[in-house]
C-alpha cells in the first residue's frame, strides 16, 4: 500500500480521535449512573424523543411517503399486517389471510373490535377507502402508490372480510401492508381534506396527534381505547406513558447534548462518533436497527461511457478501498456490507470475494479497456477524453462520516487513473443532476420490506429514458434476463423457488460490477437508561413506544 | 407651494425606493433559486426514499404551475405579490403567509434581543478600549477583533459544551422557557458586537481629539463623563445607521442559530424551503426581511436624526 494512502487515513483517524476525546473530556461531568433498574413498569410520564430527521411536511405518510414520516406514523396509525423478529409475516389489524390458487384474489380478515380514534368503526370500508386514497393520484403517494400499485379493486364482502383484485400475482403484497406507509386510517379522517389530514390523520395506534407545531414539535397524547397491537407485541393494554413529545433538532451534536443535559429521553440519527462518546460514557443504552431494503452501495452508472464497459466498472470496485475507512470514520458501528440487500433482509445474498481490492488488476483491466494515455496528475485518458467520474452526494442524506468516506474512495480510485469528482449537493440539485444523467457514481438510500426492492432498483423498467423524472434503476442496469428474474420472482409465492429466483438476481447484479455495497443503511437510536421497554418493529426499524415507560 | 409638497415628496420617494427593492429582491430570488438545478416537482412528492411515479410528477408540475414557461411563471408570481397573496408552499401545502406568521415572532424576539445585548456589549468594549491605558486598548482590540471574526455554527458548538454539557447551567436547545434563549442570543450578539465596537471606537477616538473635548475637560468633566456623555453621541451614530443592515446579518445568522438550538423560526423556514425548492416560501421569507430591513433603515435614520441634531434641521444630509 502506497505511503500516501495511509498517511491520509492516519491523517482522518488523528483528526477525529482529537476531536472526540476533547468532546469527551468536556462531557465527562455530567456522567450519570446508569441506574438500570428493571422492575415493574410505572405508568404516565411523557416521553420527548428528538429526532434528527427532516421534519414530514405531512403526518400522513399516504402523502409522499419517507422516513421521517414512518417514524413518527408508527406511533398513531396501525397496519394490516407486522413482522415479527425472525420477519415472518404475522397479524395486525388483519386477522388472517388466503390467497387464491391464481395469486389474483386475496381475502383478509380483519378484527372486528377496533375503532378508530375519532370513533369511526375499522372495517372492511376503511381498508377499501386507503387502498384508494393510496391510488387517487391527488394524494401525490410515492412510496404506498408503488406498493399498491398491482390492486385493481378492493371489495367488501362483509364489515370484517375485504376481498382485493389484483391484476398480477403480488408475492411482495403482505410485506408491502407491512410497512408504515400503506397504514390504515379513519376514512373519515381522509374526507377531511389534504391540509386538515396533513395535520393530524386519525388512526387506531397507541398514540393520537393532539398539536404540531410547526419546526418545533408534535404533541402525542395515549389512546386510552389502544388495546391489541400486532401479534408479538405480548400486551394487550394501552400505552404506560401519558403521551410523547417528539422535538425536531435537526443538529446532531445538539441532540446528544440535549440527551445528556436530560431534555430529552431518545434521540435517533446518533451519529457515529457521538456512538462511541456514549459506548465510553455507559450512562445511555444504543439501539442498533439497521433499515430493511437496499443497503448503502455506490451505484455505478452503466448507462452511459466509462461505465457501460464491465472492465472499468471492475478495475473501480478493485482499486477503491473502502474497509478501512469504514472502521475509523464509523468508529466500529458500522459493519462492511458485501449485498445489494439490508443483512435484515433473509434472502439477502453476500459475496465477499467480489470485492476484494487489487490495484494492480485495476489498472491492468483500465489498460485492457483502452484507458492507457495518463497526465501529470496520473489521471487516465482514452482518445482524449479523461476518465472522469462524476459523483453528485446529497448532504441531506450522507452523513459527515460517509461524505469523508467518498473522498477516500476518490483518493484510493486516483492511485488507479480515476478522476472521481464529489458534488456535494442539496437534495433538489441533486435529483436535478440525477435526471440530467450527469453522474457515473451516486449513493440513493431506499427503504423497503422484502428482496422485492430489488426490482424497483434494478429492473429496466425504472429507467425513464426521458430526462423527465426521477428513476431508481440508478446503475441503470438493463439486462433482459436480470428483468425476467426479477419479474418472476415478483409472482412466485412458494418460498423455495423464490428465494432461488432472488438469489440468481444478486448475482448478477454484485457479479457484473454495478454496485459496491458499503454497508446497512445505518439506524442508531440512543437513550436514556430510565426509558424502558422501547423496541425498534422489525417492519421497518421504527421505535415503538406502546410499552416504553420511564423510570424514576 | 413647493415648500409645502416637500415632505410628501420625500415620503413619495422613499416609497418608490421601497417598492423598488421589493420588487428587485423578488427578482433576484426568483431567479437565483431557478438557476440551480433541481426539481420542486421531486422534493413536493417526499424526498427522501420515497420514489414518485410520472403520473405524480405530471400531476404536481401541472397543480403548481411548473410546467410553465419561466417567464410566466415569473409574472403570475408578481401578479400574485401585487394584490398581496404569497402564494402556498409547494412542500407544506400551507399559505405562505401563515408559515411566515408562525415564525416571524421567534426569529424577530431572537434578532432584537441579539442586537440589544450586541449594543450593551460594543458600548461596553468601545467604552473600555479608549480608556487610558494601553493594556486596555490593546486587550480590548485584540477582543473585538476575535469577537468579530467568529463564526456563529462554532461558537454555539463552544457554547453548548461548556454551558450544557459541561456546566449544565443552561439548556442546549430551545425549551420554551426564557433560559433557552439565552445561548441563542448571546451566538448572534457576541460576532457583531465585536464588528460594532470596532466602528464605535474609531469614531470615539476621534471625538476625544475634537476642540469640544478640550472645552469639557477645561469645564472640569471627568475622562468616562466626557466619553459618556459626549464623544459616544458621536460614535454611536454610524453605528446607528448600521442597524438596519445588522438586523439583516442577524436573520442570516438565525439560518445556523435556529438550526443548531432547534428553534423554531424564518431561518430554518428559509433553509428548509431553499433545499426544497418551495419557490413561494423562498419568496415570502426574503420580501419579508426586506420588508423588516426598509422599516429599520427608515426608523434608524430617525434615530440617528435623535442623536445627531445637524440631520433634523438642515434637511439635507449630503
Amino acid at each position: 500500500m502506497p505511503a500516501s494512502r495511509s498517511r491520509r487515513r492516519l491523517a482522518a483517524l488523528a483528526a477525529s480521535s482529537i476531536a472526540a476525546v476533547a468532546l469527551a473530556a468536556l462531557a465527562g461531568c455530567t456522567a450519570a449512573d446508569p441506574s438500570t433498574s428493571s422492575g415493574a413498569p410505572t405508568e404516565g410520564g411523557t416521553l420527548v424523543y428528538a429526532t434528527g430527521d427532516a421534519e414530514p411536511s405531512c403526518l400522513d405518510p399516504h402523502v409522499g411517503g419517507n422516513y421521517p414520516q414512518a417514524l413518527i406514523a408508527g406511533q398513531y396509525l396501525e397496519s394490516l399486517v407486522s413482522l415479527d423478529e425472525s420477519r415472518e409475516v404475522v397479524p395486525w389489524l388483519a386477522t388472517g389471510w388466503t390467497v387464491s390458487d391464481d395469486g389474483l384474489t386475496w381475502e383478509f380478515t380483519l378484527r372486528d373490535d377496533v375503532s378508530f380514534t375519532d370513533g369511526t368503526p375499522f372495517d372492511a370500508a376503511a381498508v377499501k377507502a386507503n387502498i384508494e386514497h393510496l391510488q387517487d393520484p391527488a394524494t401525490q403517494s410515492s412510496t404506498g402508490y408503488l406498493a399498491v400499485g398491482k390492486i385493481a379493486s378492493v371489495e367488501v364482502v362483509s364489515d370484517t372480510v375485504a376481498r382485493l383484485h389484483l391484476t398480477a400475482p403480488d408475492s411482495a403484497l403482505l410485506e408491502s401492508f407491512a410497512q408504515p406507509w400503506t397504514a390504515i386510517q379513519s376514512p373519515a379522517g381522509i374526507a377531511r381534506g389534504m391540509d386538515a389530514n396533513c395535520q393530524a390523520p386519525i388512526g387506531t395506534g397507541p398514540f393520537v396527534v393532539e398539536e404540531w407545531v410547526a419546526q418545533d414539535h408534535v404533541s402525542l397524547v395515549r389512546n386510552d381505547d389502544y388495546h391489541g397491537g400486532p401479534a408479538d407485541r405480548g400486551r394487550d393494554d394501552a400505552a404506560y406513558l401519558d403521551g410523547i413529545e417528539w422535538r425536531f433538532i435537526p443538529d446532531s451534536a445538539s441532540r446528544y447534548a440535549a440527551l445528556q443535559a436530560g431534555e430529552v429521553d431518545i434521540i435517533d440519527n446518533a451519529q457515529p462518533d457521538t456512538l462511541a462518546q456514549a459506548d465510553e460514557g455507559g450512562a445511555l443504552v444504543e439501539i442498533d436497527a439497521p433499515r430493511p431494503g437496499a443497503s448503502n452501495r455506490l451505484e455505478l452508472n452503466a448507462g452511459q461511457a466509462p461505465f457501460d464497459d464491465e472492465r472499468v466498472r471492475e478495475a473501480f470496485i478493485r482499486a477503491v478501498d473502502v474497509n478501512d475507512g469504514i472502521d475509523s470514520l464509523f468508529f466500529g458501528t458500522a459493519e462492511r456490507s458485501y449485498s445489494a440487500l439490508s443483512s435484515v433482509e433473509p434472502l439477502a445474498y453476500a459475496d465477499e470475494s467480489l470485492f476484494g481490492t487489487d490495484l494492480d488488476a485495476a489498472n491492468a483491466l483500465l489498460d485492457e479497456a483502452g484507458w492507457t494515455e495518463r497526465d501529470a496528475d496520473g489521471i487516465r485518458s482514452k482518445d482524449g477524453v479523461p476518465l472522469v467520474l462524476r459523483f453528485p452526494v446529497s448532504t441531506n442524506q450522507s452523513i459527515p462520516a460517509e461524505q469523508s468516506l467518498f473522498e477516500q474512495v476518490q483518493a484510493t480510485a486516483k492511485e488507479a487513473g480515476f478522476d472521481v469528482r464529489i458534488e456535494p449537493v442539496d437534495l433538489s440539485s441533486w435529483y436535478g443532476a440525477l435526471f440530467a444523467n450527469e453522474y457515473e457514481l451516486v449513493s440513493a438510500p431506499y427503504t423497503k420490506i422484502g428482496p422485492d426492492v430489488l426490482r424497483i432498483l434494478y429492473h429496466s423498467d425504472s429507467i425513464t429514458p426521458a430526462p423527465s423524472g426521477y428513476f431508481a434503476n440508478l446503475a441503470q442496469l438493463s439486462d433482459p434476463q436480470l428483468d425476467a428474474l426479477l419479474t418472476e420472482a415478483a409472482s412466485e409465492s412458494e418460498p423455495a423457488a423464490r428465494a432461488a429466483l432472488y438469489e440468481q438476481a444478486q448475482q448478477i447484479i454484485l457479479g457484473g460490477f454495478h454496485a459496491l455495497p458499503l454497508y446497512d443503511q445505518q439506524n442508531h437510536f440512543l437513550h436514556s437508561a430510565g426509558l424502558q421497554g422501547v423496541r425498534a418493529m422489525p417492519t421497518v426499524s421504527t421505535p415503538w413506544f406502546a410499552d416504553a415507560w420511564l423510570a424514576g | 407651494m413647493a415648500r409645502a409638497s416637500r415632505p410628501l415628496r420625500t415620503f413619495a420617494l422613499r416609497l418608490g425606493g421601497a417598492v423598488f427593492v421589493l420588487w428587485a429582491v423578488a427578482t433576484l430570488t426568483f431567479f437565483a433559486i431557478h438557476l440551480v438545478p433541481g426539481d420542486p416537482a421531486q422534493a413536493i412528492l417526499g424526498g427522501p426514499g420515497s420514489q414518485a411515479s410520472q403520473e405524480a410528477l405530471d400531476r404536481v408540475r401541472a397543480d403548481y404551475g411548473l410546467d410553465q414557461p419561466l417567464l410566466a411563471q415569473y409574472a403570475a408570481m408578481l401578479g400574485r405579490l401585487v394584490t398581496g397573496d404569497l402564494g402556498t408552499s409547494y412542500s407544506l401545502k400551507t399559505p405562505v403567509a401563515a408559515v411566515i406568521g408562525g415564525q416571524l415572532v421567534g426569529t424577530l424576539t431572537l434578532a432584537l434581543l441579539a442586537l440589544v445585548v450586541a449594543w450593551a456589549l460594543a458600548i461596553g468594549l468601545a467604552l473600555w478600549s479608549t480608556a487610558p491605558g494601553r493594556t486596555a486598548r490593546a486587550v480590548s482590540g485584540a477582543v473585538e477583533l476575535t469577537a468579530a471574526a467568529l463564526p456563529h455554527f462554532w461558537l454555539a458548538t463552544v457554547l453548548i459544551a461548556v454551558f450544557s454539557t459541561g456546566l449544565g447551567w443552561l439548556p442546549p436547545v430551545a425549551n420554551g422557557a426564557a433560559s433557552g434563549l439565552v445561548l441563542p442570543v448571546i451566538t448572534l450578539a457576541v460576532p457583531l458586537a465585536g464588528f460594532l465596537a470596532q466602528l464605535m471606537r474609531e469614531h470615539l477616538l476621534d471625538a476625544l481629539e475634537q476642540p469640544f473635548t478640550v472645552s469639557a475637560l477645561a469645564r472640569g468633566e471627568t475622562g468616562a463623563g466626557i466619553r459618556l456623555r459626549h464623544a459616544l453621541r458621536h460614535a454611536a451614530i454610524p453605528a446607528v445607521h448600521l442597524s438596519g443592515w445588522a438586523v439583516g446579518y442577524l436573520i442570516s445568522g438565525a439560518v445556523v442559530v435556529e438550526t443548531i438550538f432547534a428553534r423554531p423560526g424564518l431561518g430554518r423556514t428559509l433553509l428548509r424551503a431553499t433545499e426544497l425548492r418551495d419557490v413561494p416560501v423562498v419568496m415570502g421569507v426574503v420580501l419579508v426581511v426586506a420588508v423588516v430591513y426598509v422599516v429599520l433603515t427608515v426608523v434608524t435614520d430617525v434615530v440617528a436624526g435623535v442623536a445627531d441634531p445637524r440631520l433634523r434641521r438642515g434637511g439635507s444630509t449630503a
